[in-house]
């Protein structure tokens, strides 16, 4: 068995929530212990990853066995395991804050909720672009539909929004697989890279205007400036256990653009253009996310911009392209994801208590656990805000360290 | 032949994207297929463009490049799968928010920027 | 005994206050009063070394990524400091327990108290600087949750927000100078960084170090004009204030000048900068001092100005000016701390700290009177108290500097000017306590009267020990500022000697005059209280609250001005990006067209090119007309479909034809549901950009398209037709590919489908439709609902169509064909039956459930590919073989074709899922209530 574990990530969200599905109306108990233990399987799966990536060895499985480039690889590596498990961990939170009853506002809340894992583990393994493509897919289609979970005038529009926009980005991202196809004649990452590095210069620039173009596309879902505005009205609007799942979408788009950056396209004259547009973009988007953050009138807007400010310090951090930028990158994208999703749960929380007024920012009666709750956001605050004794101070201070190493300030 | 090809994808795409622009769900839903028609087209040439050379085993000399045609195949399935959410979407939308407006408002959006 | 152990202690002291609280506030205290004593006993033990001006220091190595190390020291300077702050600290724990309230949680309150203990004895102790900032970066959050601990007053909230804002911000400053500073050095261990003082002051960005590095300490330690949050952190418990305003919080800045002078002072412009900073912040805390009425301002006050006035000294630059700057630092610790808390007690006691309210309390208080009246005369620099001596340093030293040349008698002039204030201030504060009358007493509910001896006593013993440095400073005092002074200066330390009595000089005089100056002030306060009326007084909270609205408002206006919630803007942005960044590639192509000869054009081509062309600019400018719009649009996708034939693609044309059948069924259910006829646009302007926006990208597209249809590349591609029948064993190469080469992508793909599906069944939840009663012009849908003719044709099509997609799906792995295709098929001819009769009649005679069927489909597909598990290959591995069934004959049997009936499955489950459901949702009845859109309310006219 241990030869497939590889795809277990994608089989074990697959399994599950075509069991659920199938099984239709059972009694919401049995959904939600399904679910949970299946993420709480797919935790440990994770671990066993995170122990089997630690090596300088990269697991690649062969989909139907053929060989790369021909056939579709899943790749395993430091990355991808962290990511994988970063996932879990934050899904096992969701679906557990979940349970207590956001999921029975609509059909199918856990079936869709595993399928989006599926959706984002497939997109964290896969080693071919256009399977990227199509994992991109299932979890923005999932992400739809969580999104739209429970109905009500400000999700369906924000969702609108946040659909068209990443319609238009599946349409830009398959011109620029067929660039790429194009120019290469082939889809595996990392032969794809290799094809480049031996590339005369005529095609070159032809992989440049696909190289930008992805990262375009993969700007779109990491949701940096001048591409974020989508971001702030859709998480906030979305439901909690959702919109804290929702910490690691904008990661995917990061996941994506670190792996096309160092692997594909690392030889490429692209990849200078790339490194600007991340470090610039990345910090334009961290100032006005910050001054968002000022700005912000309601508690799940405010964690919304939080949520920007991170995105803005990881990409500026990417834009370094410098390798101690992505050790440093790694360790405060764990940090932000974690704390990200459990400042939306805590919102909510805190909002439930608060009658009408809800999490918007404005006097209102006393909450019932001042203390607990004040605490937590206290506690998720300073670790935002990267202030000791919380990790988020080392990360900050990595990140501003790797700057400087980089040459970039 | 190549040029022709080239202007129909770019006359398709423009119009889509025309169409994307306009702030109804329905044009962007009319725009969107613009687009993905435009993006086949894109992608199912990047394997060259043959005739009379399907790529089945045994019906040709020179079989054209199946793997862009495997790609679009599954492309406009999904594209399929997405215009669909989008249409009930925009349904749903003017339900909730009573015109079929991306922004939900109405009237004004000719002078707002 | 290792180093780490005594923050490690404080720490872990964080806890016992919690651990005890149950046991009563007496044994809770004195449990916790015990751990800094125990801190202050092993920092002692070091006291023999450090005496000889030697440095204890321990590494571990932490983070050596970052250069980060759990590095620790104890020098002169740490002594000093980490005396005020363990000795004070546990002399305030002992009269915080008699001062809080029994319903106050001391839990909570003496944690906090140890968490910022710990964090000033790590700013102290660190012997690297990314520790020493993260420690820093603690004492702003411990002081908030100290400052704001009585969270349920708004004074103590605002006042807790402002310290962090004002101190966070300058921890950033700080941070940022301290990675230039390592940038510089190489290295965030201090020894290396205070060797490398001359590299650090030639360094080109010395200013720009210094200044951040300023800017750090001068938040922390209240200098103007960062002084501000200081007096409103009185909302404070006093013991905090005592603690945080006397010894620890704001004599961090002071620490970090003095720490970083052997690598940043020493430079005309730093020696500029202190002095400046510290004559306005010694005067200005002075002058408002005098003018304040409620006890603890005026302290706090008081504090500002002696903060100035260390800084000053640090700024005045010679050996014995910062041995000055070391000994006023003790000496302010001391009598500070007994003001504040006597402020406590007397605040305590008569329920008021407003000196208008108090008076007459000599008689009333004799203990509290006395270790005021100590403690006042210190701070006012009468002999024979500590404070005269610093004082008088001070004097000599502000006569004898050079800096800024002519005009450098200001300096002294100045110093004299707050030398006076301050001794007005203090005997203001201890005469309208304890002996002016008093005409308008609070109504206290007892007499007030001495507080119990717990206390006081801290108090006493701190005042007392004012007046024995004052007497005998060169035993008590100058042993310790002797090790101080060495541990900043190194070899310049000077040799000195504190004595209350140099003989009749001209600082004496000078001292004289403030103290006759000081009570004539105090004798003419009403004047000058008048005189005061008259300036502008500046509002401190109102002006930094006034700042903060205006940077929310102009962080909103911003925000909104950027996220406007315009689709169309987010759109434009997006595609702008697309076309900037494209276009950059594009124009690093040397030619467009590459090497290979084109094909010649043929009419057909050309035919079906300008139908696509005239269909999709046409479909683009008959938006408004929807059906128009629509029409041409299925004009493009038909001949897009040929298009594919034309170019030897058959599966596509197959596949898009069928997609083609199913969205326009779609897409005219969704324009009978929405408007017809959208309001007409206006913006010409907008049109313009959306044109060329629209143009500009089709262009750099179809170039991009041109570019690669011109050059010839060596893709994958071989690979698939020749292993397509040996490996895959199928001749349609498209066909294996999907199933087989990238079946994990077709798999991904219905999983897509089936998603799609389960999506429009939640958008479609508790979803009413109305259907409109007639079209845009008012003609009425026709009543027939289900024509015959159609009834008939979609009876008789649907057995034959099921056959064809039989026979399709069975073809597919070897001819134009498959899963996909045949699933399409078999859902229009199902659909067609819906349309034709009506979802009742229809969903009553086929029973089926849609979401189920295209689940079953995943689920085949899943299982096809775990089956391959069994023998020993990866997911999804396909075999097949050639078995001879009987009539049949040799047949091949592939486990792609399961795999391909999961496909197909998984296709006519999702579309009917989607289509059908749309319309199980629709009501036959008209509405009742219109929505407000213009066409909507037209057709309820009619």
């Amino acid at each position: 068995m241990s030869q497939h574990l590889l795809v277990f990530p994608i089989l074990l969200p697959m399994l599950t929530a075509l069991g659920l599905l199938l099984m239709g109306q059972v009694p919401t108990t049995l959904q939600r212990r399904i679910s949970i233990i299946s993420t709480a399987l797919l935790v440990v799966l994770s671990g066993v990853l995170l122990v089997h990536a630690n090596s300088d060895i990269i697991n690649i499985y062969n989909l139907g066995n053929w060989q790369a480039p021909f056939g579709i690889v899943l790749v395993l590596d430091r990355l991808s395991a962290l990511m994988v498990a970063l996932t879990a961990v934050l899904a096992l939170g969701c679906i557990l804050f979940a349970s207590a009853g956001d999921d029975g506002r609509g059909s199918n809340f856990h079936g869709i909720f595993q399928l989006q894992l599926l959706g984002l583990n497939g997109a964290f393994l896969t080693g071919d672009l256009f399977n990227l493509f199509v994992f991109f897919e299932i979890l923005l289609l999932a992400s739809y539909a969580l999104l739209m979970h429970g109905g009500g005038k400000a999700r369906i529009g924000a969702g609108l929004h946040y659909v068209v926009l990443n319609l238009v980005g599946s349409a830009l991202f398959i011109i620029a697989l067929g660039i790429l196809y194009g120019a290469t004649g082939t889809l595996n990452m990392a032969d794809m890279g290799y094809r480049i590095a031996q590339m005369d210069e005529a095609n070159a620039a032809l992989v440049t205007a696909g190289a930008l173009l992805l990262t375009v596309v993969f700007s779109l879902k990491a949701a940096i400036l001048p591409l974020y505005f989508w971001l702030p009205s859709t998480y906030a609007s979305a439901p909690a256990p959702v919109a804290a799942l929702f910490a690691i979408m904008t990661k995917v788009g990061l996941y994506a653009l670190l792996r096309v950056q160092t692997l594909v396209f690392s030889e490429s004259p692209a990849i200078v253009y790339i490194d600007n547009w991340l470090w610039w973009g990345g910090l334009a988007t961290l100032l006005l996310a910050g001054i968002g953050v000022l700005a912000a009138r309601d508690l799940r807007t405010l964690v919304a911009y939080l949520v920007l400010v991170s995105v803005g310090t990881l990409m500026s951090g990417a834009g370094m392209g410098h390798i101690s930028g992505t050790g440093a990158l790694l360790y405060y994208l764990v940090h932000t994801t974690l704390i990200a999703g459990a400042l939306f749960l805590l919102a909510e929380l805190i909002g439930l208590q608060r009658g009408k007024a809800g999490t918007r920012l404005v006097r209102a009666r006393k909450i019932h656990q001042p203390a607990l709750l004040g605490g937590m956001f206290l506690v998720g605050a300073v670790a935002m805000a990267g202030l000791p004794p919380l990790a988020g101070a080392l990360g900050k201070l990595l990140l501003m360290q790797a700057a400087d190493s980089a040459q970039r300030l | 032949m190549e040029l022709l090809f080239s202007l129909v994808i770019g006359v398709l795409s423009a119009s889509g994207i025309y169409l994307l622009l306009r702030g109804r769900t329905f044009s962007i839903i009319v725009g969107l297929a613009l687009l993905s028609y435009a993006v086949n087209l894109f992608l199912v040439s990047t394997g060259g463009l043959h005739t009379h050379s399907a790529a089945v085993i045994g019906a040709s000399a020179a079989p054209a490049d199946p793997l862009p045609q495997a790609l679009v195949l599954t492309a406009i399935v999904i594209g399929f799968a997405m215009s669909a959410f989008m249409v009930i979407l925009a349904i749903r939308a003017r339900a909730e928010l009573g015109n079929d407006h991306v922004d939900g408002k109405q009237g004004e959006e000719g002078s707002t920027r | 005994m290792p180093l780490l152990w005594i923050p490690l202690l404080t720490l872990v002291g964080t806890l016992v206050p919690l651990l005890t609280a149950s046991r009563g506030r007496l044994f809770c205290t004195a449990a916790t009063a015990i751990v800094p004593i125990t801190a202050l006993a092993l920092l002692l033990s070091h006291l023999p070394i450090l005496l000889d001006g030697g440095t204890v220091s321990q590494q571990l190595s932490w983070i050596p990524l970052l250069g980060l190390d759990l590095a620790l020291r104890v020098d002169g300077l740490t002594l000093l400091f980490g005396l005020l702050i363990l000795g004070i600290g546990s002399l305030i724990i002992i009269y915080a327990g008699y001062y809080l309230s029994s319903s106050e949680n001391d839990g909570r309150f003496f944690s906090y108290m140890m968490l910022f203990m710990t964090a000033m004895l790590g700013i102290v102790m660190a012997d690297n600087l990314l520790l020493l900032w993260l420690f820093w970066e603690l004492t702003s959050v411990a002081s908030f949750l100290l400052i704001g601990f009585w969270g349920h007053r708004s004074d103590a909230r605002r006042g807790a927000r402002m310290a962090l804002t004002v101190t966070g911000a300058g921890g950033l400053a700080l941070l940022a100078g301290i990675l230039l500073i390592g940038h510089e050095v190489g290295s965030f261990a201090l020894p290396d960084v205070l060797a490398a003082g001359d590299q650090l002051r030639q360094a080109s960005t010395y200013p720009v170090i210094m200044a951040l590095v300023l800017l750090g300490a001068f938040t922390k330690s209240a200098q103007f004009p960062f002084h501000f949050w200081l007096p409103h952190a009185m909302a404070a418990p006093t013991p905090v204030s005592a603690y945080l305003h006397s010894s620890t919080m704001v004599k961090a800045g002071i620490f970090l000048l003095a720490r970083l002078h052997p690598a940043l002072g020493d430079t005309s412009l730093w020696s500029i900068s202190l002095t400046l900073a510290g004559l306005a912040t010694l005067v200005y805390g002075a002058w408002f001092a005098l003018l304040e009425r409620d006890l603890k301002g005026i302290l706090a006050f008081s504090t500002v100005s002696h903060l100035g006035l260390v800084v000053l000294l640090l700024g005045l630059n010679t050996p014995l000016a910062i041995v000055a700057a070391l000994f006023h630092i003790l000496n302010h610790a001391l009598f500070k701390a007994t003001l504040f808390m006597s402020a406590g007690i007397i605040d305590h006691e008569t329920g008021t700290r407003d000196i208008r309210r108090l008076g007459a309390l000599w008689s009333l208080m004799p203990i509290t009177g006395t270790l005021t009246l100590m403690a006042g005369a210190a701070m006012a620099g009468l002999p024979p108290f500590n404070g005269f001596l610093s004082k008088e340093m001070l004097l000599t030293k502000a006569l004898a500097t050079d800096l800024f040349g002519g005009l450098g008698s200001v300096i002294p002039l100045l110093v004299l000017v707050g030398a006076t204030l301050s001794v007005a201030y203090s005997l203001r504060l201890v005469y309208c306590v304890f002996f002016s009358p008093n005409d308008n007493p609070p109504e206290a509910a007892h007499t007030p009267h001495d507080p119990p001896k717990g206390m006081y006593l801290p108090g006493l013993m701190l005042a007392c020990l004012c007046l024995l440095v004052g007497l005998f400073p060169m035993t008590l005092a100058a042993p310790l500022i002797r090790t101080a002074s060495i541990a900043v200066q190194g070899d310049n330390a000077p040799l000195f000697v504190f004595a209350l009595w140099h003989g009749i000089n001209l600082p004496l005089l000078m001292s004289l005059f403030a103290i006759l100056g000081g009570i004539t002030l105090l004798w003419r306060h009403k004047n000058i209280s008048s005189l005061a009326s008259l300036l502008p007084a500046p509002n401190a909270p109102a002006l930094f609250e006034k700042a903060v609205t205006r940077l929310i408002k102009a962080s909103l206006w911003i925000t909104l001005r950027l996220e406007n919630g315009s689709l169309q803007r987010y759109q434009a942005l997006l595609l702008l990006s697309a076309l900037g960044m494209t276009a950059l590639g594009l124009s690093q192509l040397e030619t467009l067209s590459g090497n290979v000869a084109m094909q010649p054009i043929d009419g057909l081509t050309l035919l079906g090119a300008s139908v696509m062309m005239i269909g999709a600019i046409g479909s683009a400018l008959a938006h408004r007309w929807r059906l128009v719009s629509l029409l041409m649009l299925s004009m493009v996708g038909l001949t897009v479909s040929l298009t594919f034939i034309r170019f030897s693609a058959p599966d596509l044309a197959m596949t898009q034809l069928s997609v083609e059948v199913a969205s326009m069924i779609l897409l005219i259910l969704a324009l009978f549901f929405l408007p017809q006829r959208p309001p007409r646009w206006v913006s010409s302007r907008r049109i313009v950009r959306d044109v060329l926006l629209a143009g500009s990208l089709g262009l750099v597209i179809a170039g991009l398209n041109y570019a690669l249809l011109t050059r010839e590349v060596l893709s994958i591609s071989d690979y698939f037709l020749s292993n397509s029948v040996p490996g895959g064993g199928g001749t349609n190469v498209v066909n294996v590919i999907l199933v087989d080469f990238r079946g994990f992508d077709t798999l991904g793909e219905i999983t897509v489908l089936t998603l799609a599906g389960l999506a429009t069944y939640k958008l479609l939840n508790r979803l009413r439709l109305f259907k409109p009663s007639g079209n845009i012009e008012g003609i009425r849908w026709s009543r027939h609902r289900y024509p015959m003719i159609l009834e008939v044709v979609a009876q008789i099509i649907l057995p034959l169509a099921l056959l064809v997609s039989v026979y399709i799906f069975l073809r597919g792995h070897n001819q134009p064909g498959g899963g996909f295709i045949a699933g399409l098929i078999t859902a229009i001819a199902l659909l067609l039956q819906y349309i034709a009769r009506g979802y009742e009649w229809t969903s009553s005679r086929l029973p089926l459930s849609y979401p189920v069927i295209s689940v079953i489909g995943l689920v085949i597909a899943v299982l096809t590919g775990l089956g391959s598990w069994l023998f020993g290959y990866p997911f999804l591995t396909s075999s097949f073989g050639y078995f001879n069934i009987p009539l049949v004959g040799k047949t091949e049997l592939a486990t792609a074709l399961l795999f391909d009936l999961g496909v197909y499955l998984a296709v006519v489950g999702a579309t009917l899922m989607i289509l059908v459901n749309l319309g199980s949702v629709t009501t036959a009845h008209r509405p009742t209530l219109k929505t407000t859109e213009q066409t909507a309310s037209k057709e309820g006219n009619k």
